[in-house]
């Protein structure tokens, strides 16, 4: 029973080479492949004839977890070489892992990543030794570049040494165990006729060792899913991009387009074709790249190359020959194929064009006789239960629950990219009372293949709807506004639960989102969601709270940070305090985010003298608004210290978003507010009257009555606040034309000595109308009426009120 | 004494940094002996021994100088063979100077070839100048000329170090220009065959520069061109990073007569501190204004030592979280009351999340900061 065990890495064409020529010398009578047994009944769909990359997408769910996991396919997979090369030899072929389902493969969505990435250890010190950066340039060095004499040996030497020194995990040793059974059942099968195992290099020691003490067997069964579980197994169209975008513990071979084409044209070709893509993909974009550059770049590919043992340039050496001749400046970040992972914010414009051309955009798509993923079969039966799968024009109110399902379908098919579904109007953000939308459905020809294509997201509309997403959410990147818009449409299709990846990648938006407008913005949005949004069933959502507490921190983080001396308020700023102070106040105690921190980060930024005086007047309020012991925070102290007449009106609208219902309740602090109005010259006056208006049109208009009502009554007068706010002043013009008439009567007074010294001060009463008209005409921001100057035009306010 | 009776028996011992030539003279020789591949014209080393005497090998007893991706290596000795001239580019503290330095001596055996950029170079410092007595004497001649270290390293065939090249004044810069791409210097007030310098095999120039300086003397387009740029980034790995400065900063405090070890859990602060103030962005993620003030991972090894040296002297026990605040307030925030804000903000937010004692004792110590 002569077994052949050909140890791989997934998606290497020095691998697959090697795989194909094995199998077409031996023509086994059994090929085996790592790959989901439960495919095994239909094996004959993989071979149809499609355009690859596909993969066999599985999905799985029961009432404790979902999964979604790919097994990806390209030409150049040592697998696919496997099947197509031992179905032409007449070999029986099977997959003989175990099932995506399989608790083995917790937490992977990725079957073909590089199992010895999960021993970081051992790939180090190998690095270390050969002197390269990573397991990529390595396996290039070792495998990919280098002749090909000796490449089975050196395989199985490379995966012993990485197997030799790592104890394998628990999902490792069970895989390997089910695979063994089927090879020793294999073994025994074939007879004296050769089988060939392809797997992962990483298990082959352990499947060698295993065949060894085995003594032949039945084939094993494959395992059931259990009972209330759903799920199966399809195939999907596939893409380069997704093929390289997985990362960490997930990743397998990177740079799709430059191995397709090392397997289709060698070493030399897939050096050429990479040059002359990304000077393509240059010039394309008008960025210089001269025959000079170019001639450059060869000759320092060639000489990498010979410095480094290989004899023809391999990856890393054209892709260093390149950033050598075509980046004339330092880089803000390391070059990405110097470490692993996906592209980082800030690289060169050259470097990423070079690691688009890698990458590569091929498509896959399937032979038209696969049986269509299940999403599709979902797709028609969610339209035909909610009643849309002849609709054409549709009026919903979302109050209704029938029709409140019915918008969550149509809002899943939207995300999902399916042409001829379009929302007219509805709501646009958690917070506008817009509780109707209107759709317009037009079914196209377009609409099954965009169902196909979106089926390799997921296998009911709900999953790829997450899925869709959880992408959407690592695009937005830092883009809070994008995110907010993302987190929204989760709430509209019922997406309650995204993916952990998803979680953090938002979480990490918010981390390193860098405007404090569009987070306060968003955390408003959010907190609402998440306080009471029934309609939705957002309300509490575990996800809205990650964001709610990493907004709320981030919100302080950023505030602290802000320097502006003597800006003027900026609304965005002082709404994202005021959310953080609601975030505090009904969140705080549920997900246990650290008010007294928090209050003393606001206290240190009110002090802060570098601080914008709306946001110090912010944080200010903040500190009265949430302190523990409200009694200890002194406002008058605090109003008298920042009243600056150039800034008072900013300092205060800051004050008066975060603590509106605080200064309210203080009639000592409108009192004194009162008194340091009072106390302003008019030039003063004039200055701070926008702002002054802008601080005072927090107070709705209502509470703006109350306040003129203190005001009244503070100074001992009789009447409405009201009343008060309700005095329009004279026309604007006529009081300019008094205040000159004023000036010039006093000049003359003076020149003839009737009157001494300086202008005399304003009489009480107009004090209390210079106030009390900031504060009522912020009822009409914008005016442009001056303030009353004189006292004859301060009566005239006053003097209406009965 | 006079001067002449000073000797030098083994230069190593009395200067106080020897050339890297000098420091690794024995394994330079090791690599030289055991160097069986071609050479690029006029060097002392095939690029293979070069790029082992930077990168190590344990085989040969040669150590790892330079703690970075070898790849850099790679592509700065290929620029260099391929007579192209190298900027080694990156953020203060990355060792770009050092690396330029092991490269010097690793090609040319010799890294002494320096010029020094600064506001008040000038030409006369890179090309040559003249001994004036003989030149009124005796008029120009190659005996009058007093060559500097481009002249040298072109007639020599060697390679000349120009460190922080974009502090120069742009003119001056430019007189780089003929000499990298004609390969000559010209010398008009010789004549005959004197007057034009052709560079020898083994000539090249390695530049550095650095990011913090971008704007101040930007270099023109044309000398770009003829540079091949090698970006130096600070080093990647924590652990790597760690390991450097405990080692590091043992042996600085041990010569410092301090018997205690620096503590590691300490140190582990430390670094995380400087990595995350230097990078702009958390353990967690969450992104930060980076500090004006250069977090190197030498100036992380100058607080360590004066970390353990406070400890030491004041309470006789290892440093603690306390020390390292008092010590940061020197070192990353100097006279700039911008960095120091940055710094309380983020021993005020940043710390509060993480677990271990020594982050608990660094957020209650924050009220240390001055100011």
């Amino acid at each position: 029973m002569p077994v052949t065990f050909i140890g791989v890495r997934h998606h290497s064409p020095a691998c697959a080479r090697l795989v194909a020529s094995t199998i077409d010398t031996l023509r086994p009578a059994y090929v085996l492949v790592e790959g989901p047994a439960d495919v095994n009944g239909r094996i004959g769909e993989l071979l149809l004839g499609h355009d690859l990359p596909i993969a066999v997408f599985s999905s799985y769910r029961d009432d404790e977890r979902r999964l979604a996991s790919w097994a990806p396919f390209c030409e150049y997979s040592p697998e696919w070489a496997a099947l197509t090369h031992g179905r032409a030899a007449g070999a029986e072929l099977r997959f003989i892992d175990l099932p995506a389902w399989h608790p083995a493969f917790a937490g992977r969505s990725n079957r073909y990543a590089d199992a010895e990435l999960r021993y970081a250890d051992v790939m180090e010190r190998l690095c270390r030794a050969f002197e390269v950066d990573n397991v990529d340039a390595l396996w290039d060095h070792l495998f990919e570049i280098a002749p090909e004499e000796g490449l089975a040996e050196r395989l199985a030497t490379y995966f012993d040494l990485v197997r030799g020194e790592a104890a394998a995990g628990e999902s490792d040793t069970t895989r390997e165990a089910y695979m063994a059974s089927w090879v020793s059942a294999a073994a025994a099968a074939a007879g004296d006729r050769h089988v060939v195992v392809v797997t992962g290099g990483f298990h082959r020691p352990a499947l060698v060792r295993a065949l060894a003490g085995s003594d032949g067997g039945n084939w094993p069964g494959i395992p059931e899913m259990p009972d209330g579980a759903l799920g199966g197994s399809f195939l999907v169209p596939y893409s380069f991009r997704r093929l390289d975008a997985f990362d960490g513990y997930q990743s397998g071979m990177p740079s799709p387009a430059y191995y397709q084409e090392l397997w289709e044209r060698g070493p030399d070709g897939a050096a050429r074709h990479l040059v002359e893509a990304v000077a393509g993909r240059l010039r394309e974009k008008h960025q210089p790249v001269s025959t000079a550059d170019l001639i450059a770049a060869r000759a320092t590919a060639e000489g990498l190359a010979t410095v480094r043992g290989h004899h023809r340039p391999g990856r890393t050496d054209v892709l260093d020959g390149l950033a050598s001749a075509l980046v004339k400046e330092a880089i803000d970040v390391p070059l990405p194929w110097a470490r692993r992972g996906t592209l980082e914010a800030g690289s060169h414009p050259v470097v990423v064009e070079m690691v688009a051309a890698l990458s590569g955009n091929r498509v896959g798509r399937l032979h038209p006789g696969t049986p269509a993923p299940p999403l599709v079969h979902n797709f028609d039966a969610e339209l035909e239960r909610a009643g849309l799968a002849g609709a054409e024009a549709l009026e919903l109110d979302l109050t209704r629950p029938a029709d409140r399902d019915r918008s969550t379908v149509l809002h899943r098919v939207r995300l999902l990219g399916v042409p001829g579904f379009q929302r007219d109007s509805g709501p646009t953000t958690g917070l506008d009372p817009v509780l109707r939308e209107h759709w317009t459905l037009r079914p196209g020809p377009d609409r099954l293949t965009a169902v196909i294509e979106a089926g390799a997201y997921g296998a009911t509309l709900a999953d790829a709807c997450a899925a869709v997403l959880g992408e959407r959410a690592a695009q937005a990147g830092r883009d809070v506004d994008a995110l907010a818009v993302v987190l929204f449409d989760a709430a509209l299709s019922g997406t309650h639960d995204i993916s952990d990846r998803a979680l953090a990648d938002i979480e990490g938006a918010v981390g390193g989102a860098g405007d404090l407008g569009p987070l306060g913005r968003m955390l408003t949005v959010v907190l609402t969601m998440w306080r009471h949004d029934g309609l939705f069933g957002t309300a509490r959502s575990a996800t809205l709270a990650t964001v709610i507490a990493a907004a709320v921190r981030r919100i302080l983080w950023l505030a602290e940070g802000v320097r502006g001396g003597n800006s003027p308020a900026d609304a965005g700023r002082i709404g994202a305090m005021a959310a953080c102070r609601d975030g505090l106040r009904h969140a705080g105690r549920a997900l246990g985010l650290d008010r007294e921190a928090a209050v003393e980060t606001a206290g240190r930024i009110s002090t802060d003298r570098e601080a914008p005086p709306d946001l110090r007047g912010a944080a200010f309020g903040f500190c009265w608004a949430l302190h523990d012991e409200p009694s200890t925070v002194d406002p008058l102290r605090g109003v008298r210290g920042a009243f600056v007449p150039g800034s008072a009106g900013d300092w205060l609208a800051g004050l008066f978003a975060v603590a509106r219902e605080e200064v309210l309740h203080s009639p000592d602090v409108i009192g004194l507010l009162d008194e340091l109005l009072s106390g302003l010259s008019a030039d003063d006056f004039l200055i701070s009257l926008p702002a002054l208006r802008q601080a005072f049109e927090f107070f709705p208009p209502r509470e703006r009555e109350t306040i003129a009502g203190q005001v009244l009554t503070r100074r001992g007068l009789s009447g409405s606040g009201r009343a008060l706010l309700r005095t329009a002043g004279p026309d604007p013009a006529i009081v300019a034309a008094g205040m000159r008439l004023d000036d010039r009567v006093d000049a003359i007074l003076r020149r003839e000595a009737l009157i001494l010294g300086t202008p005399p001060d304003a009489a009480p009463t107009t004090d209390a109308a210079l106030a009390t008209h900031a504060a009522g005409s912020a009822a009409g921001a914008g005016a442009a009426a001056g303030p009353p100057s004189g006292a004859a035009t301060a009566h005239a306010l006053i003097g209406d009120v009965p | 004494m006079s001067l002449t009776e000073i000797t030098v028996t083994d230069p190593a011992e009395s200067v106080q940094r020897p050339p890297a030539e000098v420091r690794f003279a024995a394994e330079l020789a090791r690599l030289r002996a055991a160097d069986t591949a071609a050479r690029p014209p006029g060097w002392a080393l095939s690029v293979q021994a070069a790029r082992r005497f930077v990168v190590g090998d344990p085989a040969l007893g040669v150590s790892r100088k330079f703690v970075g991706d070898p790849s850099l290596i790679d592509r700065a000795l290929i620029t260099l063979a391929t007579s192209r001239g190298l900027m080694l580019v990156g953020e203060p503290g990355t060792a770009k100077s050092l690396l330029s330095e092991l490269i010097a001596a690793a090609v040319s055996g010799d890294s002494t070839l320096t010029i020094q950029g600064g506001a008040a170079t000038t030409e006369d410092q890179i090309r040559y100048s003249w001994n004036y007595a003989l030149l009124v004497a005796e008029g120009p001649s190659t005996r009058s000329l007093v060559p500097a270290p481009l002249l040298r390293g072109m007639a020599e065939g060697r390679t000349v170090r120009f460190e922080e090249i974009t502090r120069c004044p742009l003119e001056v810069q430019d007189c780089l220009l003929s000499p990298l791409s004609d390969r000559v210097l010209a010398i008009p007030e010789l004549t005959g065959p004197e007057s034009m310098v052709f560079a020898r095999d083994g000539f090249n120039i390695i530049a550095t520069a650095n990011t913090r300086d971008r704007g101040v003397n930007d270099m023109s387009s044309a000398l770009k061109r003829r540079f091949n740029f090698e970006t130096v980034f600070p080093i990647a790995d924590f652990d790597t990073e760690l390991t450097l400065v405990a080692d590091e900063a043992a042996r600085l405090l041990a010569r410092s007569g301090v018997t205690a070890e620096p503590r590691r859990d300490v140190l582990e602060v430390l670094v995380t501190t400087f990595r995350e103030l230097r990078s702009g962005e958390t353990a967690r993620g969450d992104s930060m204004d980076r500090l004006s003030a250069v977090m190197s991972t030498a100036e992380a090894v100058s607080v360590a030592h004066a970390v353990g040296l406070r400890g030491w002297f004041l309470r006789g026990e290892p440093g603690n979280a306390e020390d390292i605040v008092a010590c940061l307030a020197g070192t990353a925030a100097k006279d700039n009351a911008d960095d120091l804000a940055k710094l309380r903000r983020y021993l005020a937010q940043q710390i509060t999340w993480r677990d271990g004692d020594q982050w608990r004792a660094l957020h209650q110590a924050r009220h240390l900061l001055p100011g």
